[in-house]
């Protein structure tokens, strides 16, 4: 039933309007960037963005699929009702003033109103959705995402802009967001399983304060599909402080955090730490599916191998031994005289090195994921790496997690790799993360 | 809420296949004495009763009581003080390493059960694992895995690898329990004790909503 949420044919916004930095302008901006059918309502003033406007919904002769309504909170019932009658198919209620501050009474209704006209309720109290693909921006985001696979599900509207501003023109990108407010009709779980058979829609990237409502729902959906596409969360409100914090800001209960992590295990659900490790993270499984345990590290420095095995081993990432067979390969590298998993091979190491230990290791069974790390020396060479690195990537079809290690020195060969889907993490730690997320236990 | 009794308590458990052993409840001393004797020296004597939900706090609960006088001695106390009573618990004194496990409703999730090692690692470290109900072996295995001190219940520093199969079973039991019984509100062992051979639940207390 979303489809005519995220694919109408139709959209009318009530309460557009022409005053700039008003939720109803940057809508209607929006919205007019889309090869959609649009209407605009507001029977205050006759034109928005030099476009006629209608006085209500009903006037509008032609169908309406989709109805965002960002109009006062207490008017907001009268017009669902409205868009009932002109048999709307669905509305996202942007404006607040519901369950989050108190007011479960009016929201009620409203969920009724539409529950009753057999028409899908997104919100109240959201953003809005995006959909990159028609290039529909039904929301009052100030930017609109680059395209890409990647489906963001957010509680926090001012998280949803962020990861928006900080993915434009990166190698990643969207299919869908949406910003789902209080799921006072469409809730989270309807997200999930909806995003599981979407096409367009590779990763599943969520930010959340607290289940509202069915919880036990949800865990039996998102262990469906997790199973279909990975489920990456972060979740806030784990101290009694920010629990507080939450409390105020979407009127959610953020339980026991215990339980709340416990409950993402259950449903093979990702879960992260920071907004940073939920970028990388989705970033690298829009690139790659996930890989079963174990670890293969190349490295031009000894002290980046130590670190990357400190943490893959806290985070139980195997680092299996290396096998006769690749250890035969090797002997090639006739200066690297010792040869372990993490292989050193030294700091003089040209590119060339790392194309020889890099075809031994990945022809190894249990090597599931390759780390390349890189530190400048004076005979590192960057973007010939990059090329190797790409060229195998190919090859070979294991995840190559990359940690070139600095600043303007990499600049050029990590765009390179960051341009062929090879994911780069600028820090050693971070970058285990990522490799810890993308493995799971068969 | 209301408390269960222990007769109520073991009869719950039972349809779960979880057997309450070594501990029986008696009014008597004469015919406690005798069940005292024939699970052997030393025991423990426990008041039980709807007003007791703290049996340490409480001061109901004397543990290692070594010979007959001794025994004869805290039961006639006890039956003394304690005069709203079910009656007067007589228990062998279990050995093992010792556990926490617990059933609760979570406002979002439902029933859920809850892991953990007992003494300073629930009291000091919060050492538990959660799990939302129904959950399976594997569901049972990974819960136990994720305390920090998982590796204290196996073949560690000469003590004897704990029976996981059975807790497996007892964890398995426990979610059954909370699945079905529906005015179930939770449910605390506290502590159990598991050796290689076999799980004993020292204190154990059920609350229906």
């Amino acid at each position: 039933m979303l489809k005519y949420i995220f694919n109408p044919k139709s959209v009318a916004l009530i309460g557009a309007s022409n005053e700039p930095k008003t939720v109803g302008s940057g809508i209607a901006s929006n919205l007019l960037k889309s090869k959609k059918k649009i209407f605009f309502v507001n029977p205050n003033s006759k034109k928005v963005f030099g476009k006629k406007t209608y006085s209500s919904v009903l006037e509008i002769k032609e169908g309406v699929d989709l109805a965002i309504i960002a109009v006062p909170g207490k008017i907001v019932n009268f017009v669902a009702s409205q868009c009932v009658e002109k048999k709307v198919k669905g509305i996202i209620v942007i404006s607040a003033g519901f369950s989050e501050v108190g007011n479960t009474e009016e929201e009620v209704n409203l969920r009724k109103i539409a529950q009753e006209g057999n028409m899908e309720l997104i919100g109240p109290n959201c953003l809005g959705i995006i959909n990159t693909k028609d290039n529909l921006n039904a929301s009052f985001a100030p930017l609109t995402p680059s395209k890409g696979n990647i489906a963001l599900l957010s509680q926090s509207g001012a998280i949803l802009d962020a990861i928006i501003d900080i993915s434009k023109n990166k190698s990643y990108g969207f299919s869908k967001i949406v910003s789902y407010g209080n799921e006072a009709g469409v809730d989270l779980s309807d997200y999930l399983e909806y995003l599981a058979t979407d096409k367009e829609t590779k990763v599943i990237m969520m930010y959340l304060e607290g289940i509202n409502k069915n919880g036990r729902k949800f865990l039996e959906v998102a262990s469906r599909v997790s199973k279909i596409k990975p489920i990456v969360v972060l979740k806030s409100g784990k101290t009694e402080s920010g629990k507080s914090a939450a409390l105020t800001h979407t009127g959610s209960l953020a339980g026991n955090s215990k339980i709340y992590s416990s409950v993402f295990k259950q449903a093979g659900i990702i879960e992260v730490d920071s907004l940073e490790e939920l970028l990388n993270t989705s970033k690298a499984l829009s690139f790659y599916n996930r890989s079963q345990n174990g670890v293969g590290i190349i490295t031009n420095g000894g002290g980046f191998g130590v670190l990357a095995v400190d943490y893959l081993d806290l985070d139980g990432v195997k680092i299996p031994k290396l096998k006769k067979e690749t250890l035969s390969k090797l002997e090639a590298l006739e200066k690297v005289k010792t040869k372990n998993n993490p292989l050193d091979v030294l700091g003089d190491a040209l590119a060339d090195r790392y194309e020889i230990a890099m075809e031994a290791l990945l022809q190894q069974k249990n090597i599931h994921t390759l780390f390349i790390i890189q530190g400048m020396q004076m005979m590192t060479e960057p973007e010939k790496t990059a090329k190797i690195i790409i060229k195998l990537r190919k090859k070979y079809n294991k995840p190559i997690i990359c940690s070139f290690v600095g600043g303007d020195f990499f600049k050029k060969a990590i765009d390179m790799l960051e341009k062929n889907k090879i994911p780069n993490v600028e820090e050693i730690k971070r970058a285990t993360k990522v490799i810890k997320n993308l493995t799971y236990e068969k | 809420m209301k408390v269960l009794s222990f007769i109520e308590t073991r009869n719950l458990l039972k349809k779960y296949n979880i057997t309450v052993r070594g501990t029986e409840l008696f009014t008597e001393e004469k015919e406690a004495l005798i069940y005292a004797k024939k699970i052997g020296f030393p025991v423990v004597l426990k008041v039980s009763g709807e007003k007791i939900i703290h049996s340490t706090e409480q001061n109901a609960v004397i543990v290692n009581i070594k010979d007959e006088k001794e025994f004869k001695e805290v039961f006639n106390a006890l039956d003394k003080k304690f005069k709203d009573k079910e009656g007067i618990l007589v228990q062998k004194q279990f050995k093992g390493k010792e556990l926490v496990i617990g059933l609760n409703y979570d406002q979002t999730f439902g029933p859920v059960i809850m892991v953990g090692l007992g003494g300073i690692f629930v009291e000091v470290l919060n050492d538990v694992s959660f799990r939302v109900c129904p959950i399976d072996k594997k569901d049972a295995l990974a819960m136990l895995e994720e305390l920090k001190g998982f590796k204290t219940l196996l073949d560690f520093r000469g003590s004897k690898e704990v029976d996981l199969e059975k807790l497996i079973e007892l964890l398995l039991n426990l979610s059954n329990l909370i699945i079905k019984e529906e005015d179930v509100h939770s449910l605390d062992f506290n502590p159990v004790f598991v050796s290689d051979t076999e799980i004993n639940i020292a204190d154990l207390l059920i609350i229906k909503k």
